[in-house]
C-alpha cells in the first residue's frame, strides 16, 4: 500500500511536470488525425482502406490486410517514439527523489530502499503506460469504428510495449541512482538505444572492427546482459501484423512471435534493477 | 560482569541509546581523503525527555540523526531506538522526523502532502483525513490546507514539516533545526508543541544551533564539535561553574571585610551588593558566610554561579580549538 502510494504520486508528478500532458495532447491529435483520415469499405468481398480518399494498397501484394498493415506501421513508429520521449519525460523522477531534503523524508519512512526505488520506477512506467494504453485504445477504437475490424492484437502489443518500456527504464534507474542527474540519465539512455541497435547487428557491423574472439564474446555478453529494445519492438509489431514493408510476399514475411527477446530482456532488466537497488542500499544521503 | 550487565540494561531502558558511533566519509579524487564526521559518540536519551544536540555548523549533528534514521550508514558503532536496532522498518513506524531543509512535492497542497506522507507511513486514508486537518490546525496552517505548498514561505514549510513528523503520533521525534526560518511567534508555538509532547511522554531529539531555544526547552543537552561529544548533561549541570558562587548582601561590605573574604578566595569581584567568588574548596564558602555574619552583614541569597548556555558553548568550543 505504501509503495502503491509512492507509485501513484510518481505518476501524478510525471503528469504535472507537463511533458506527459504534452504527449497526451499529441496522442489525441494523432487519434483525431486517423479518425478524420481513415475510412474503410467492402468492395466485392474485399476490404478497402482509404486515407484522405486515396486507396491504401501496397503494390504487388495480394491478400494482405490493410488494417494490419497500417496498425503495424503505426505501432512500430509510435512505440519507438514513445520509448525515447517516455525516457525524456520520466528520467528526472528518480533523481528528484534523491535530492537533498527529499530523500531523507522518504528514507525515514517504513519502506525499504528497494521498495522506494521500484515504486518510483514503476510509477514512472505507469505514467507512460497510461499514455500508451490511452493512445492504443483510441487508435483501436477509430479503426474498429471506421473499418469494422477490431484488432485485439494491437491492444495486446500495446501492453507488451509497456513491458518494453519497463525494461528500458532499468537503464535509467541504474544511471539515476549512480549519477543523481536527470540530464545524464537521459543521455545514457539515448546512448544505450544506439548501442543496443548496434549490438543487434553486431555480427555484420561491430565484429569487423576487431577480429578477436574475446572481443566478439564480450559483445555477445553485452547483448545478452542488456534489454533488447528494438528486437522486442519488432516482435511486438509481429503481434499486430506481418512485416510486408519490403514488398516481399506476405507468405515470406516474418510473422512469428519470438518470446526469447522478452525473456532475456526481462532477466537483464532485473539485473540492472538489482544493481540499482544494491547501489541505492549502499549510499549515504 | 555485573557492571557490563548494568550498562546494557541501561541502554535497553533508554529510548535512544547510541554506543560508540563513528562515521567517516571518503571524498576527493579516488576517495583519498577521509573526513571524520563522528568519533566514538555515545549518548542515551530517556523516555519523555527533550534532548538538545548542539554544535557549530559541520559538528556532525545532522549526520548523527541521519545515522539513527538509516539515511546514512555508520562506519562503526551501534544504536537502538525504543529497544530495537536503528534502521529497522518497525522502528520507523514509531518515529517522526523533520529533516533540515526538507523539500516536499511542490505541486501538492498542505493537506495532500500530509495524506501522501501518512500513506507512506502506513496510515489508513480514513484516519489520515481527520489527523491531517487536526495537525494543520495545531501548527497554524488550517487556512492554508488547500493551498499548493509552492506558495509557502520557509516558516510555513517548517510548520508543515512538523505536522508531517507528527502524523503517526510518534513515540520519538527527531527534529533537525525545526525553527529555521520561523518567526518569533511561530518559534514560541513550536516550543509549546514540543513541551506538550514532552508532557504526553514523547521523546524529542532536537538538533539546533539556536542555543537560547535549546536552553529554554531541553531537559538535557549534548555539545558536539568536529564529531566528538564535548559535554552531556542537564543545562544546570553543564553551565554551573565549579566552586563559583554569587552572594547577594543587604548592605555593601566594607574594605576590611572584602580583604578577609579575598584571602579565602581564588578570585573576588564586587558589584555593589553582589559578590562573585571563586573558591579553593567548598568548605571555604561556610567560612566566608561566617565572616559576613560576624561582621553584621545581612545575606539575601547564595547561588552557585551559572553562565548562559551560549557563553558556556562558545568557551567550550574555543578551548577545544585553541587548547
Amino acid at each position: 500500500m505504501k509503495a502503491l502510494s509512492l507509485s501513484l504520486l510518481t505518476i501524478r508528478e510525471a503528469i504535472l511536470k507537463g511533458t506527459l500532458l504534452f504527449y497526451f495532447i499529441v496522442g489525441n491529435l494523432i487519434i483525431l488525425f486517423f479518425a478524420a483520415a481513415v475510412s474503410g469499405s467492402m468492395e466485392s468481398g474485399t476490404l478497402t482502406i482509404t486515407m484522405f480518399g486515396s486507396q491504401l494498397t501496397p503494390r504487388g501484394l495480394e491478400g494482405f490486410n490493410p488494417v494490419e498493415f497500417l496498425l503495424r506501421q503505426l505501432f512500430q513508429s509510435a512505440s519507438s517514439a514513445i520509448m525515447l520521449f517516455g525516457i525524456f519525460a520520466t528520467a528526472g523522477l528518480i533523481p528528484s527523489m534523491l535530492e537533498k531534503g527529499t530523500v531523507e523524508l522518504y528514507l525515514s519512512k517504513p519502506l525499504s530502499r528497494s521498495s522506494l526505488l521500484l515504486a518510483r520506477s514503476f510509477g514512472a512506467c505507469g505514467g507512460i503506460g497510461a499514455n500508451i494504453l490511452y493512445f492504443a485504445v483510441g487508435i483501436w477504437a477509430v479503426f474498429g469504428i471506421k473499418t469494422g475490424i477490431w484488432h485485439g492484437n494491437f491492444l495486446l502489443a500495446s501492453v507488451v510495449a509497456i513491458f518494453i518500456f519497463l525494461c528500458y527504464y532499468s537503464v535509467v534507474a541504474l544511471t539515476a541512482v549512480i549519477t543523481r542527474s536527470t540530464a545524464f540519465s537521459i543521455m545514457i539512455a539515448f546512448v544505450f538505444t544506439l548501442f543496443s541497435s548496434a549490438l543487434e547487428v553486431r555480427q555484420t557491423t561491430l565484429y569487423v572492427w576487431w577480429e578477436n574472439a574475446f572481443f566478439h564474446r564480450f559483445l555477445d555478453s553485452l547483448y545478452y546482459a542488456t534489454p533488447r529494445i528494438s528486437r522486442m519492438i519488432d516482435q511486438a509489431a509481429n503481434l499486430v501484423g506481418k512485416d510486408i514493408t519490403t514488398r516481399v510476399l506476405a507468405e515470406q514475411a516474418s510473422a512469428g512471435f519470438d518470446i526469447l527477446p522478452f525473456v532475456y530482456s526481462f532477466l537483464s532488466a532485473s539485473l540492472l534493477y538489482a544493481l540499482a537497488i544494491v547501489y541505492f542500499f549502499r549510499q549515504d544521503y | 560482569m555485573p557492571i557490563l550487565f548494568g550498562y546494557f540494561a541501561h541502554l535497553q531502558m533508554s529510548t535512544v541509546a547510541i554506543s560508540h558511533l563513528s562515521k567517516s566519509f571518503s571524498s576527493g579524487l579516488f576517495r583519498k581523503s577521509n573526513i571524520q564526521a563522528l568519533s566514538d559518540v555515545s549518548i542515551t536519551v530517556s523516555k519523555g525527555e527533550i534532548f538538545g544536540l548542539l554544535g557549530p555548523n559541520g559538528a556532525g549533528k545532522t549526520t548523527l540523526v541521519k545515522i539513527l534514521l538509516s539515511v546514512v550508514h555508520p562506519t562503526s558503532g551501534t544504536a537502538t531506538i525504543l529497544g530495537q536496532p536503528m534502521g529497522s522498518t518497525g522502528i520507523r513506524e514509531r518515529i517522526g522526523y523533520l529533516p533540515e531543509n526538507h523539500r516536499y512535492p511542490s505541486f501538492l497542497t498542505a493537506h495532500q502532502t500530509l495524506l501522501h506522507f501518512g500513506r507512506l507511513q502506513g496510515l489508513s486514508k480514513h484516519f489520515l483525513s481527520s489527523k491531517a486537518s487536526e495537525l494543520l490546525r495545531v501548527v497554524g496552517l488550517e487556512e492554508w490546507s488547500r493551498v499548493k505548498i509552492k506558495k509557502f514561505s520557509k516558516g510555513m514549510l517548517q510548520r508543515l514539516g512538523l505536522a508531517q513528523a507528527l502524523l503517526n503520533d510518534p513515540e520519538v521525534l527527531f527534529l533537525d533545526e525545526p525553527t529555521d526560518g520561523v518567526d518569533p511567534v511561530g518559534r514560541k508555538e513550536i516550543r509549546d508543541i514540543l513541551k506538550g509532547l514532552r508532557s504526553a511522554g514523547k521523546t524529542v531529539f532536537l538538533n539546533s544551533h539556536l542555543l537560547s531555544e535549546v536552553e529554554e526547552i531541553s531537559d538535557r543537552v549534548a555539545i558536539l564539535n568536529k564529531g566528538e561529544v564535548l559535554s552531556v548533561g542537564t543545562i544546570r549541570d553543564i553551565t554551573s561553574h565549579a566552586l563559583e558562587y554569587e552572594i547577594r548582601l543587604g548592605i555593601a561590605p566594607s574594605e576590611p571585610v572584602l580583604q578577609k573574604i579575598g584571602a579565602l578566595s581564588r578570585s573576588l569581584e564586587t558589584n555593589q551588593l553582589t559578590l562573585t567568588l571563586a573558591l579553593h574548596a567548598k568548605e571555604d564558602l561556610n567560612k566566608i558566610l561566617q565572616i559576613l555574619l560576624q561582621e553584621g552583614m545581612s545575606i539575601e541569597s547564595v547561588m552557585p554561579r551559572k553562565s548562559r548556555l551560549e557563553d558556556f558553548f562558545i568557551n567550550l568550543i574555543r578551548t577545544r580549538e585553541n587548547p
